[in-house]
């Protein structure tokens, strides 16, 4: 009966790529044997914790236990990772200028990954050509919210056991495909050596005051009354504390905790062609003190009405080719989406995956006065909190700094523990979302230029290259709430960013005028080769990226970037026509809204 | 202590005079709805869902989740064309919009705020009405058939609004804590115990002139453990309460005792031998006979028409509704009824007064010498019925079906359980097996773990669901536990098949939806409540079939 659907989780404004096959390993194991010592890998086990976590103790117990029980079986585990996310989520929001009911949810998830074999052939290896529904399906464990270590052992005895069968089982299917198959093009092993981890980090206590976020979520959601082409709206507040626990047969121990706030304003309304209108606007911290004041979040919300009834009247824009800018958070989801999900380093292997950069090691990708880099370390940049900031992976790998791009020549991969050719260890990218198998992802992608202009020398190039086109109009893409890519072969490898605000900006010094109905669209190496020239401003989106491990929180910071061409489409459109009535306004009678 | 935290305190109802006025300040404004060339709402009617619910479960003694709050939800419905024609009980393609709509409301009493959620609901569902008319217009487009009418008309309910208690999370948490807390060192897999708590009113606001509000509310508990026989068999039970609020359920001790008796038949079953391939008679006793009738028997006494479909997607045959009058559905003598507003009085699950449609709920005298005389009704029509009965009822924005609510099941000749038992070993005899297979339990359709029960969305593929407690009766007495058994090609047929029966015991509380594909679906804590009052039954021959388990566990238990 109860339905309590995460409203930010369904907000999320960032749906970023999920290819169609899920990454796992091709080839055998030739190129790196050497590196991978089996017994270095597995067979420590972690010191005596300083401080005793009853939630540690339990879950090291049992997995001290199982290991050593399953080195007695044929086909013994060469690792074993048990992982909890341990999450609080406190939440508010308000719609029309009332609220809901504030809540404090807790819940914990459990994650087993095991591997079976060896690291040069194991249980994660891709079976090439598998059919469909052929994937083991992967063990989760019920953690209860409560420390009583003998109800937590059992939930995880439960989760290695079926770990451990669904991998033997799996191990025999990859052995076979190795088999039957082709050699694949890269040969790499399937896990390299990564040293333990211990850091045992305390978990602070964040302290929220429930009425003062339900008087301003409350304050603020009752801007959009005054607004009568504002349909629905609302207003939220969601801290989420969570504490990720890993432990691995290496002796990796981890307890990590971290903090994610988001104040989100989000309005809709219907243009009379029929066209939805969504405008979301959201400020994503590490803390609450990170979070706009009350002048800034009415502002804000004042500032997302108004949008929403400028769009509901803005003309719609024909698909168009032609120079555009990329504002800062617009050009930050382009390259997350275009460049970034093409170097995480498991698509490198996967032959089913279009592999746009695979071979461009050491060569140009990019225009010289560009650099891009994935920086997980990086908690803020410009007094701004990023999403995409972890101490260690979900690997248990500690978090590096990752060069992608210099001088637009293209340098390194995002990498998990699954080695690719010429990319033999982890740089600490390997995520997930609980439940799912991690794979390298995107944490904060950094793209800056050796070479900038201000903002108005850049529109000043973006008018003259109109004027060399002989077009009528440039675009300025000014925000975006999201995008996709599809990076396989089955699909045409290509990117579709979808904005929220975008501006026709003519030749002639008209005024810049509000259009809508379009989507960015293209594909990577045309487009890269058509960026002319950045801006000096950088500017920031954070959000949530979904792909096959799930939805995990990523940044991308990027400056304002001016394309030579671009490609717009028309977008999605509804049918419907807008409300029938007109809204009830604030003391209104019958007689008065007829 | 505990008694007192689950009565909690009965809330005044602030609330109710804001939601009429949010509800009848859009009812006023939207008999204003026009789309061009379309008719307008004939019928418009607000559900305002409006309580408190608290939800929790605890794994061997350790809380896995809790939740506890308001919960206030919106349903419209808009009609469109007339009582005998209009959009309504047609389904079109996937994906189309109906005259239903739901929407979650915010839990501050602001008129304004609720007054814009339905204002939204009802555009939206008005829109949804004109599109379904025109689906079903189109559908019936040449056809040479006759169509009944869509609704029946009823008088307006007015009353007085209710008042609900709080319901706290916390004994719920105590309880679930201490319930799975008794799984603990017997050996089991898993273990856990989750219960949900629901209290509120349902305001019913329609042009009709219903201004009701309708108390609603239930308490379900249930207990589930899992072990493994030597062959690596999973072996599951699930001990369930349904009550009508948090303060009804039994007291905490006996909760305890048949959790405890639950692990111990658990616990004997590892051993217990795999019932083989069996043909012959078997005695239901209490919950496996209330699981027997509730699910062979529902949908043969709900009188609800089945959804009218495009003519692509029923061919030549047409749709039958699975209940028919006149037909033999149990032995001479016997009868079923369903009064809802008796079990209201005596406080049982599944009791009311008024139905989710505002109908006052009629005791209907379902069956009578073994024979369908009446079917239970809502307010979608049926050839040959008069009205509603009072039993319309769903889940969500699901159309309002007729559904059992308190089901009594009267044999003709009723006997003692020592009768059934000789009776059963008589019939047993030329059997291959020398003994009769007793069910006692059988799993609960929400919590049901088959594949196929998941797959069809229907129902179990073989007519019942497993049974979980099943043992041999031997001539001299002797009882063995059996496990792996599955039932194999049941139908309502078997009920005439019933050649002794108990006496009908006490009526129990289950949680169920109309029958349909709702039913398979409403989740470990979720549906209605009902009530179910029946006999223990013998039935001369039915097929079972038995499966040894496949693999065992690699790692000794921690």
């Amino acid at each position: 009966m109860v339905d309590r659907v995460n409203r930010r989780l369904r907000l999320a404004p960032w749906t970023s790529g999920a290819p169609v096959n899920p990454a796992r390993l091709l080839g055998p194991a030739l190129a790196l044997t050497a590196l991978l010592g089996t017994a270095a890998l597995a067979r420590t086990l972690p010191p005596p914790d300083p401080e005793p976590d009853p939630l540690h103790l339990a879950l090291q117990a049992e997995l001290t236990r199982a290991w050593e029980l399953l080195q007695a079986q044929p086909e013994p585990p060469y690792w074993l990772q048990v992982a909890v996310m341990d999450r609080r989520m406190r939440s508010i929001q308000a719609t029309h200028g009332a609220t809901g009911t504030w809540r404090d949810d807790r819940g914990r998830i459990g994650d087993v990954d095991l591997r079976v074999g060896s690291p040069e052939l194991d249980n994660t290896r891709k079976i090439r050509d598998a059919g469909w529904f052929s994937d083991v399906p992967r063990a989760r464990f019920e953690v209860p919210i409560e420390d009583q270590g003998g109800a937590i052992q059992l939930g995880l005895w439960r989760g290695i056991d079926d770990s451990y069968r669904g991998a033997v089982r799996q191990l025999i299917r990859v052995r076979a495909n190795d088999a039957v198959k082709v050699e694949s093009r890269d040969s790499s092993a399937d896990f390299s050596p990564s040293p333990p981890q211990v850091e045992l980090r305390a978990v602070p206590s964040v302290e929220l005051d429930p009425q003062a976020w339900t008087d301003l979520v409350r304050e603020a959601s009752a801007v959009f009354l005054s607004y009568p082409d504002v349909h629905d709206s609302n207003v939220s507040f969601a801290a989420e504390d969570q504490v990720r626990h890993i432990l691995s047969s290496e002796g990796t121990r981890l307890r990590l905790p971290q903090s994610f706030v988001r104040l989100s304003i989000s309005a809709s309304t219907t243009a009379e062609d029929g066209m939805r209108l969504d405008v979301y606007d959201y400020v994503d911290g590490a803390s609450p003190g990170a979070m706009p004041d009350r002048e800034k979040t009415l502002a804000m919300a004042h500032a997302v009405a108004q949008r929403v009834t400028d769009l509901r009247k803005a003309p719609i824009v024909d698909p168009y080719v032609g120079p555009a800018i990329l504002r800062g958070r617009a050009a930050a989801v382009f390259f997350h989406e275009v460049l970034g999900h093409r170097v995480e380093g498991h698509r490198q292997k996967d032959e089913d995956e279009g592999q746009t950069f695979t071979d461009k090691v050491g060569q140009p990708v990019l225009p010289a006065f560009l650099d891009v880099v994935d920086d997980p370390t990086l908690a803020r940049v410009g007094g701004v909190d990023l999403n995409g900031h972890y101490r260690y992976d979900d690997e248990g790998v500690a978090a590096q700094r990752v060069s992608v791009v210099e001088a637009g020549i293209l340098r390194g991969f995002l990498m998990s523990r699954s080695p690719i050719q010429g990319f033999g260890t982890s740089n600490g990218h390997a995520r997930r979302q609980p439940g799912a198998a991690p794979v390298a992802r995107q944490g904060n992608l950094i793209i800056s230029a050796r070479q900038s202009v201000s903002y108005t020398e850049l529109r000043r190039q973006l008018i003259a290259q109109v004027r060399a086109q002989g077009r009528p109009f440039g675009l300025v893409f000014d925000d975006i709430t999201g995008g996709f890519t599809f990076t396989g072969r089955v699909t045409p490898n290509a990117f579709n960013v979808q904005p929220v605000s975008v501006w026709k900006v003519f030749p002639d010094g008209r005024p810049d005028e509000l259009v809508r109905g379009v989507d960015l669209i293209g594909t990577p190496l045309t487009t890269f080769e058509r960026i002319l020239a950045a801006s000096d401003q950088v500017d920031v989106f954070n959000g949530s990226c979904g792909a096959e491990s799930g939805w995990v929180p990523v940044a991308a910071v990027a400056p304002d970037l001016l394309v030579a061409e671009v490609e717009v489409q028309r977008k999605e459109k509804a049918h419907d026509r807008p409300p029938l009535l007109p809204p009830p306004l604030p003391a209104t009678t019958k007689a008065e809204v007829r | 202590m505990w008694t007192l935290l689950l009565l909690g305190v009965a809330l005044a109802s602030p609330s109710s005079s804001v939601l009429v006025q949010a509800a009848e300040a859009e009812l006023a404004r939207a008999t204003d709805l026009r789309l061009p060339d379309s008719p307008p709402p004939y019928l418009l009617s607000y559900e305002l869902l409006d309580g408190q619910v608290a939800s929790v479960e605890a794994s061997f003694g350790a809380l896995t989740s809790t939740d506890q709050g308001p919960y206030r939800v919106l349903r419209v419905e808009v009609r469109v064309g007339d009582y005998a024609l209009d959009n309504g009980n047609f389904e079109g393609s996937f994906g189309e919009r109906s005259g239903t709509t739901q929407r979650l409301l915010p839990d501050e009493d602001d008129v304004l705020a609720l007054r814009r959620e339905i204002w939204l609901a009802t555009d939206e569902a008005y829109k949804g009405a004109t599109e379904q008319l025109s689906g079903k217009l189109a559908a019936r487009e040449g056809s040479t058939r006759s169509f009944g009418p869509d609704l029946y008309r009823v008088e307006p309910l007015v009353t007085e609004p209710v008042e609900w208690g709080e319901v706290p999370a916390e004994p719920l948490e105590e309880l679930v804590r201490e319930l799975s807390g008794r799984l603990v060192g017997r050996g089991l897999e898993e273990g856990r115990a989750s219960a949900r708590a629901w209290q509120g009113a349902r305001l019913l606001i329609s042009s009709e002139g219903h201004r009701a509000w309708i108390p609603t509310g239930y308490a379900v508990v249930r207990v589930e453990a899992v072990t493994r026989a030597e062959d690596g068999a999973r072996l599951r039970d699930v001990r369930s309460w349904v009550v009508r609020d948090a303060a009804s359920l039994p007291e905490r001790e006996q909760m305890g005792a048949e959790v405890d008796a639950m692990v111990d038949w658990l616990v004997g079953l590892q051993t217990a031998p795999v019932e083989g391939d069996y043909l012959g008679p078997v005695l239901f006793e209490g919950p496996a006979a209330l699981e027997l009738f509730r699910q062979l028997l529902a949908a043969e006494i709900s009188g609800t028409p089945p959804m009218e479909l495009p003519p692509e997607d029923v061919g030549e045959g047409g749709q039958v509704p699975t209940a028919r009058i006149g037909r033999r559905l149990l032995p001479l003598g016997w009868s079923v009824v369903d009064d809802p507003a008796r079990a209201e009085e005596e406080g049982l699950a599944g009791g009311y007064t008024v139905d989710f449609e505002g109908v006052p709920a009629q005791r209907v005298e379902l069956v009578e010498d073994g024979v369908v005389r009446r079917l239970l009704m809502s307010r979608v029509p049926r050839q040959g019925m008069e009205g509603s009965t009072g039993h319309g009822r769903s889940l969500g924005s699901n159309r309002r079906e007729a559904m059992p609510a308190a089901v009594r099941i009267e044999p003709a000749r009723p006997k003692g359980e020592g009768r059934l038992q000789k009776k059963g070993l008589r019939l047993a005899r030329p059997t291959l097996q020398p003994y009769l297979l007793v069910v006692e339990e059988m799993e609960p359709p929400a919590v049901s773990e088959d594949f196929q029960v998941a797959f069809s969305g229907e129902g179990p593929l073989p007519g019942l669901t497993r049974p979980t407690r099943a043992w041999r009766l031997y001539p001299d007495g002797r009882r063995e536990p059996v496990r792996g058994l599955s039932f194999v090609g049941v139908d309502r047929r078997v009920l005439r098949d019933i050649v002794l029966a108990g006496r009908t015991e006490d009526p129990v509380g289950v949680m169920d939806a109309a029958p349909g594909s709702q039913r398979f679906g409403i989740g470990t804590l979720g549906g209605l409540p009902a009530s179910w009052a029946v006999p223990a039954v013998l039935i001369g021959e039915l097929e079972l079939s038995g499966s040894p388990g496949r693999e065992q566990r690699v790692l000794k238990m921690p």
